[in-house]
């Protein structure tokens, strides 16, 4: 994760790296999440996210959203022998992933601390 | 033969049915691992609408990114000349709208300019409008040369240098179906009985031209009893001069998505496309400003005809303008 550190240094505008992804934004996150560990093909990334988030990401969004993140460099597809090919997180991808999660991070931290002082729940 | 419900076979069929959804270039690209990942998911949904719609959707998407419609946000494409072919994609769609409302748009304009001939507009609507479109119809011209014969020679060397299949039948089916469409807007033009020595806007052969080439934008074809006593040379120059526009368009467009054109032509044609989408909201405002007025009585009447070519160019003027947008992404300068 340094090179991740490193690059975050260098582009800071990479948290926007998903800004234009619109309504694919949430499956973006959910597949760059996934892939944060290691390389998965499409199959295993639907069962990943399904375990992780609770949410089944249709082939057709999950292959639009895999599409538009490999188009924009953000994870590249691995070389192998098998029909179902793997996908891993690029450097850009984990720099991206990275501010993305920490905005949304800071979002919740804020929205969490507000309940609890207003509603006594956290 | 179909595979029994529910047997490995039957599901790979399925997922074969659900793949057309998507266009070659894309199948080419992802076909393995997506019918892996589908034949997983119906082995474990075996009926699913909200699979089917999903695909649905996703495939007509990619369609449209295909034709340079709905284009990938790129900043940074990363398989080799992506964004050479997303710019060809939507400069060729650019050029198939482009076609379609100045198909429509020369009914129009030529009506305007048929009607000059006889004697000018009463109405300051019609006035504006014929001039305004008159005008534009320059820039269309001058744009289409600019843009055409760059083009043009580029294909034709890489034609002679790397004759194949891919580029010989689009450029030949081009130039047939120009040839007619030239020669039959030149016959049957000269058929038109003229006024006798009055002089309108623009010359009376190129109104007469426009006049013909367009005459099959007509609402004749919603009364079959007036179109019969149409002669039958002009009955089936109605019939195949659109087929004749439409082939000519579809080969234009094939040709600019099969050549290698350089990155400085690209851009050109680029910038020329996003020229024209300006000088078509400027017809279009001629022409909405005297329909919305309904003209004037006799010769600069407006009528359903009318209205349904100005919405169906409205439609063309936005598929062209989105076209131009995917091409500037794919050359890297859209917003300068």
């Amino acid at each position: 994760m340094a090179g991740m550190r490193k690059g975050a240094r260098n582009e800071p505008d990479e948290g926007k790296a998903l800004a234009g992804f619109g309504r694919y934004a949430g499956a973006a996150t959910l597949i760059m999440s996934s892939l944060a560990d290691g390389v998965k093909h499409g199959y295993a990334l639907t069962k990943d996210i399904e375990s992780f988030a609770g949410v089944r990401i249709s082939p057709g969004t999950l292959y639009e959203a895999l599409a538009r993140l490999e188009s924009q460099g953000l994870i590249e597809a691995v070389d192998s022998d098998d029909r179902r090919r793997p996908y891993r997180l690029t450097a850009a991808g984990a720099v991206a992933l990275k501010a993305h999660l920490d905005a949304q991070r800071r979002v919740a931290d804020v929205g969490l601390s507000r309940l609890a002082g207003h509603w006594g729940t956290a | 033969m179909n595979a029994a419900p529910g047997t490995p076979r039957e599901a790979t069929d399925r997922a074969a049915r659900l793949l057309r959804w998507y266009p070659a270039a894309w199948r080419i690209r992802y076909d393995e691992e997506f019918t892996e990942l589908l034949i997983a998911d119906i082995r474990e949904r075996p009926r699913s609408a909200a699979r089917t719609l999903d695909i649905a959707r996703g495939g007509i998407v990619a369609r449209l990114a295909d034709a340079g419609l709905a284009g990938l946000p790129v900043r940074a494409a990363t398989a080799p000349g992506a964004r050479d072919r997303q710019a060809r994609a939507g400069l060729a769609s650019l050029g198939c709208a482009a076609a379609v409302f100045l198909g429509f748009g020369a009914a129009l304009w030529s009506q305007l300019t048929i009607g000059w001939q006889w004697a000018a507009p009463a109405s300051g609507t019609a006035t504006v409008a014929t001039v305004v479109t008159s005008a534009a119809m320059l820039a269309f011209l001058a744009l289409g040369a600019a843009a055409a014969l760059p083009a043009a020679c580029a294909v034709a060397v890489q034609a002679v240098r790397r004759p194949r299949r891919a580029l010989t039948v689009p450029a030949a089916l081009l130039i047939t179906a120009t040839t007619l469409l030239f020669v039959g807007g030149r016959h049957f033009g000269n058929g038109w009985p003229g006024t006798g020595g009055h002089r309108g806007l623009v010359p009376g052969g190129l109104a007469a031209f426009e006049w013909a080439t367009s005459l099959s934008v007509s609402a004749y074809w919603a009364h079959p009893g007036a179109l019969a006593a149409f002669p039958a040379a002009e009955l089936a120059w109605m019939a195949v001069s659109p087929i004749a526009l439409a082939c000519a368009v579809a080969a234009a467009a094939t040709l600019v998505r099969r050549t290698e054109f350089s990155p400085r032509l690209l851009a050109f044609e680029a910038r020329l496309g996003t020229v024209a989408c300006a000088v078509m909201a400027v017809f279009l405002a001629g022409c909405s400003c005297w329909v919305a007025t309904g003209g004037q009585r006799s010769l600069f009447h407006a009528g359903l005809i009318d209205v349904a070519g100005v919405t169906i160019m409205a439609l063309a003027f936005g598929i062209a303008q989105r076209a131009a947008r995917t091409a500037r992404l794919g050359l890297g300068f859209a917003g300068r």
